[in-house]
């Protein structure tokens, strides 16, 4: 068979079928068409201002390092007026953030950018190798979550820079709306999509420029610019959710390639259907989906099915509950949930006044913001008991794994 | 005389050798029976009690029939609770049901019972029914055919000359993947059994969708970009047709409504069950519509609950927002929403080609649908 031309420039050998379209393309023009399409995403969403200072959240995974070049590229192609830098957290986990950290060292030369890092040690005293220690494998992810959230933040403020940019690819969106669907998270499935995610609790806005750029594309595009990335996953365990949802594309993407952005579209749709009084709910709390490119739960596929089978669990009983109930109703939630509620007020929606955090200052709709919540949790060598209430109330996602561990602690004496 | 005592009796009536596991419960037959026909009685409520409609007058109600588990099961509590309700002598009004059968013989090649038909008109004589190829949506919404040629784009030539049923075929097989061959025909049924309604002045469409063929039915939108139809491709309420759309299986498990199925030995006769999945197809040659059957049936052995989860999920979802007004897109009759000017702009070669190309009047996702398309 001879060779293929490029569909676009019909004069080079088409080297490239791109995963988006299935149109055979050369090296210059996938490149070219690639950084086009992050170029109009970034224009249609007014994404950036002249002069602003923008900090690109790093991993040295091969989104976030694909994301630095290609703002790099734009900014000087397009003359965005943007002062980029580069943002890393070092979670203080040894065999996987040590070494991409070198990466990312060696990106912010390659681009000439100035590399701000911040680490858990440094931060809250408790690298993540120390909080599994103490914790187990099971649950670290919210540590992590809470942690890097705050530690982005931080990172940021340091810097004075307002807007931070993640790696976050069109199949990690895509993946974020059949998860959100599959645990029934409605105020995530409002946000999840939305190219900015800026939130009432904190000044720094995040947003996703790869939001609409295939994970194959971007990795085609980081091999044929030959750049430098570390691609080892986290060593600790992804999400169940996640993960059904993440299997769950990749077979979706070998039927119809376009059903990611499909996905995407119809995640943009639905955000507009949820309900105004339940999309508020927990604004303080944006998720954390494995920010800085791939940070966490990009294991293919490789789950533990722990949060499934307890979601299931969960369900199932309050399914139980509710037909014992049919003789006498009562308007409270099933008596269950009310032993984990007993310490305080109940949880109901209402409205968040912001304050900040009377230990470290941080903005906190609680006394005690959720980071050193988790702290004091740690620190007294008692991670899951001492946490109760305030976690309860404070967000509904994490809470779910946190209370179900309460609840287990306080079932079992 | 008191009975035998029994070691471990059923958990609801006490009384009965427990026969079934019923949500981890062990009842028997009887009070299985009762608990999986009160799940579709009291979602039918509304109708038999005429609840915010006229008390008299008809209330016709479309059941479209497949000759399924589900839908059979459906028609077969329907029945009952009309029976019930023709007993009583100053019982409400309630409901009458009209079946429709597209011949599926018409839609697929596939083996049915023999004298399917008869039978259905003999075990439920208190319903009406009607048979018709799936070719009769050229005749029952006669803008179907200048809608085929727009949608099927130059590659499909409707030749007028031929009779309905070649043009519909014609049509059909112009559509090139099996995602949007499964895709369109779901959309030209739908578009039947609508016009059929319309036709015999009906109020609404009871559809026997049990919970895991909703949950399917909603990622499987999702996946094709219908994310905004959800609210009325699996919700209770007003359909984009001006129809009442209720599912009264809603709440039961497939497993629950194929036991059902079993103990009632005249629907052994009509219910033409479905093939078990081929485990030699490639993942790739798969319609998403099954892919997301498979994908919940093999996860609902594991989390039924969570499956159940995602069909309530999209319950919540307001249908009577901005979606609900608008243009339609003039293929599946779904709003168009307005919003993102994202996705439009998502691809910077593909998406452009793609306006260009199109009449403004199909949506998102029946434009993905159309031949002419690469993916």
């Amino acid at each position: 068979m001879p060779p293929s031309p490029c569909a676009t420039c019909h004069t080079n050998r088409a080297v490239i079928i791109r995963p988006k379209d299935r149109s055979k393309l050369c090296r210059e023009c996938f490149i070219h068409i690639f950084e086009t399409e992050v170029h109009e995403t970034i224009l249609a969403t007014a994404l950036f201002h002249r002069g602003e200072r923008i900090a690109i959240g790093a991993s040295g995974g091969k989104d976030s390092t694909v994301l630095a070049s290609v703002l790099k590229t734009l900014n000087e192609r397009y003359d965005y007026g943007l002062e980029l830098c580069l943002l890393s957290i070092d979670e203080g986990i040894r065999g996987y953030r040590d070494d991409s950290l070198e990466t990312v060292k060696r990106n912010a030369q390659q681009y000439n950018m100035p590399l701000e890092i911040v680490s858990y040690g440094e931060l809250y005293g408790w690298t993540m190798d120390q909080v599994v220690a103490q914790v187990g494998k099971k649950g670290n992810c919210t540590y992590c979550g809470v942690f890097r959230r705050q530690a982005l933040d931080r990172g940021a403020a340091r810097l004075g820079i307002k807007h931070v940019v993640t790696g976050h690819n069109a199949d990690d969106v895509a993946e974020t709306v059949m998860m959100n669907l599959l645990r029934g998270d409605l105020p995530r499935l409002a946000r999840g999509t939305s190219i900015v995610t800026g939130s009432a609790a904190s000044e720094v806005k995040r947003s996703k420029p790869l939001k609409y750029a295939y994970e194959k594309e971007i990795v085609l595009y980081a091999h044929h610019c030959q750049l430098d990335y570390f691609s080892t996953e986290c060593i600790y365990s992804p999400e169940a959710f996640r993960g059904s949802a993440r299997t769950l594309i990749k077979d979706l993407e070998k039927i119809r390639p376009s059903s990611i952005l499909d996905i995407v579209r119809s995640g943009e749709d639905m955000a507009g259907l949820v309900p105004a009084e339940v999309r508020g709910k927990a604004a303080e709390e944006e998720e954390e989906e494995g920010v800085a490119g791939g940070g966490c739960g990009s294991q293919n596929g490789r789950t533990r099915g722990g949060e499934m089978a307890e979601m299931e669990r969960k369900l199932a009983e309050d399914e139980a509950a509710q037909d014992r109930e049919t003789e006498i109703k009562m308007p409270v939630p099933a008596p269950r949930k009310k032993q984990t509620q007993k310490t305080g007020a109940p949880n109901k929606v209402k409205s968040q006044t912001l304050g900040t955090c009377e230990r470290c200052g941080y903005i906190s709709s609680q006394r005690v913001c959720k980071a050193c919540t988790l702290l004091e949790g740690l620190n007294k060598n008692r991670p899951k008991t001492a946490i109760e209430m305030e976690v309860a109330l404070d967000d509904e996602e994490i809470s779910s794994t946190l209370m179900r561990q309460i609840e287990k602690v306080e079932l079992g004496g | 005389m008191p009975g035998k005592e029994l070691s471990d009796p059923c958990m609801n009536c006490h009384e009965a050798e427990p026969e079934f596991t019923l949500r981890s419960r062990r009842v028997c037959q009887e009070c299985y029976v009762r608990f999986v026909a009160f799940k579709a009685f009291k979602r039918m409520e509304n109708y038999r009690l005429r609840k915010g409609m006229p008390k008299t007058g008809p209330c016709k109600l479309l059941l479209p029939l497949s000759y399924g588990v589900s839908s059979t099961v459906l028609l077969h509590m329907l029945h009952k609770q009309i029976e019930v309700l023709q007993s009583k002598s100053h019982g409400p009004a309630g409901f009458e049901i009209l079946v429709l059968v597209v011949d599926p013989s018409t839609i697929a090649p596939l083996p049915l019972p023999e004298y399917g038909f008869d039978r259905i008109q003999e075990t439920f004589p208190r319903c009406s029914f009607t048979q018709l190829p799936f070719h009769s949506i050229l005749e029952l919404d006669p803008d179907v055919h200048q809608i085929m040629s727009e949608y099927a784009g130059e590659g499909f030539a409707d030749d007028t000359s031929n009779s309905d049923e070649e043009r519909l075929a014609s049509f059909r097989t112009s559509i090139s993947t099996a995602t949007s061959k499964s895709d369109v025909d779901r959309i030209l049924l739908n578009r039947f059994i609508v016009a059929f309604a319309k036709k015999m002045e009906c109020r609404g469409i009871v559809w026997g969708d049990s919970d895991s063929k909703l949950a399917a039915k909603t990622l499987a939108n999702v996946a094709k970009g219908r994310g905004s139809a959800v609210t009325w491709q699996v919700c209770d309420g007003m359909s984009p047709f001006g129809l009442e759309y209720n599912f009264p299986l809603r709440d039961l498990f497939t497993a629950e409504v194929r036991t059902y199925a079993g103990l009632f030995p005249e629907l052994a006769g009509i219910i033409a069950h479905d093939a078990p999945p081929s485990e030699n197809v490639l993942t790739k040659n798969l319609s998403i519509d099954e892919l997301m059957i498979r994908y919940v049936s093999t996860q609902g052995e594991k989390y039924p609950g969570v499956m159940l989860n995602v069909t309530r999920t999209a319950s919540k979802l307001q249908s009577s927002g901005a979606s609900s007004v608008g243009p339609q897109c003039s293929f599946c009759g779904s709003f168009m929403p307005t919003t993102n000017v994202a996705t439009s702009t998502n691809s910077a070669d593909g998406d452009e080609q793609l306006n260009k190309n199109l009449p403004p009047q199909f949506c998102y996702a029946c434009a993905r649908s159309r031949p002419d398309l690469r993916c």
